[in-house]
């Protein structure tokens, strides 16, 4: 009796994991088209960012911040094989004697008009705003106390200095004077601080910090106007 | 009809054996040999809904959309209560619409019947 029931439990095991069927996760690269035309927009020209002058808390930062952020996106667009873009010497060379300002933001007509001087379907112009923002904190840990001779809660006071960046960007079509992407993408770092080092960084420079911030929302741009790969998972069944 | 049994055992010992080498090829990303393998399987057996699924993720990950979702929709037909196999087909759909393939051609699959 007691085999029988043995065996029976044995093959109800057996049913059960004959019957159960195990899956596989695997990713698969799909790729994820371009969301603009690219057959229509090939070439651009990217202009100078300019620096958002009516934000009161924005960082003093050196003039060319703006063309340095500029160069970046040049390099990320021409690293695509979809897109021509106008190098960084031929930029400054065709607006030699012209300053970008912020109201070129909105004369559409104007921005037509270089982009057919640069020979280009698409003017990529944008600005961008830069600040700081710091709050004492506080970290709670534990130290060993010898008095105690056991662990105790403990905390720490710092500051936090968080940096950061929007940047807007925009594509406009040179042919129809049209705004056809107007997007904005905010980064942001922090750092901790000690009173020392905070005060320090207020001296300090930060054209790095933005160069670095600049450089993580323009590659998100870069990625969404450019047909890529990405991975998603789906289900092999055993 | 032991001999008859032995043979069926036999196909299902066969191809049980090659969806396992294919899942580790798949796993290595060697989509073309899973492929291979797969359809050895349906070959052997055209009812294997598992192998027509996998099937179907391996067309997907080669870029062949259309045998990919042809390969799901066999799947799903064989096994609509399967929810893997509607999980990948509806990704595989909604891939396709989201890259400007005509995903609206393919047909939507019904709802299962309530086994509650």
């Amino acid at each position: 009796m007691q085999i029988a029931k043995k065996i029976g439990i044995l093959l109800g095991v057996l049913t059960f994991c004959g019957c159960s069927s195990a899956v596989t996760r695997v990713s698969i690269p799909v790729k994820v088209q371009s969301e603009i035309d690219i057959t229509r927009y090939s070439n651009f020209a990217v202009l100078p960012f300019v620096s958002e002058k009516q934000i009161e808390r924005n960082e003093k930062l050196p003039p060319e911040v703006g063309g340095e952020i500029a160069s970046i996106l040049r390099r990320g667009l021409a690293r695509q094989k979809h897109f021509e873009v106008v190098n960084t010497q031929e930029t400054s060379r065709l607006l030699t004697g012209e300053t970008v300002e912020e109201d070129w933001l909105s004369d559409m007509k104007h921005l037509s008009q270089l982009g057919e001087y640069f020979e280009v379907k698409a003017v990529i112009i944008g600005s961008f705003r830069f600040y700081s923002d710091s709050r004492p904190r506080r970290y709670y840990g534990e130290r060993y106390s010898v008095q105690r001779q056991r662990y105790v809660l403990d905390y720490q006071d710092y500051m936090q200095k968080t940096y950061l960046l929007s940047l807007r960007v925009m594509i406009i079509d040179v042919e129809t004077e049209q705004v056809v992407w107007d997007e904005s993408y905010r980064r942001s770092t922090a750092e901790a601080h000690t009173i020392g080092s905070f005060i320090f960084s207020q001296v300090g420079p930060q054209a790095n910090t933005i160069r670095e911030l600049g450089r993580r929302a323009v590659s998100e741009f870069t990625r969404q106007i450019s047909p890529h790969y990405e991975s998603e998972d789906r289900y092999l069944v055993n | 009809m032991l001999s008859g049994c032995a043979i069926i055992s036999r196909d299902t010992t066969r191809t049980e054996g090659y969806n396992r080498f294919a899942i580790r090829a798949a796993q290595a990303q060697l989509w073309n040999e899973a492929v291979f393998r797969w359809k050895q399987v349906i070959s052997i057996d055209p009812e294997d809904s598992k192998a027509h699924n996998n099937l179907g993720v391996a067309y997907e990950a080669l870029g062949d959309m259309e045998e990919a979702i042809a390969s799901y929709q066999r799947a799903a037909e064989l096994e609509p209560n399967n929810k893997y196999y509607r999980l990948n087909y509806r990704r595989c759909r909604i891939h396709l619409r989201r890259s400007g393939g005509d995903a609206e051609d393919a047909p939507q699959l019904e709802e299962p019947p309530s086994t509650e």
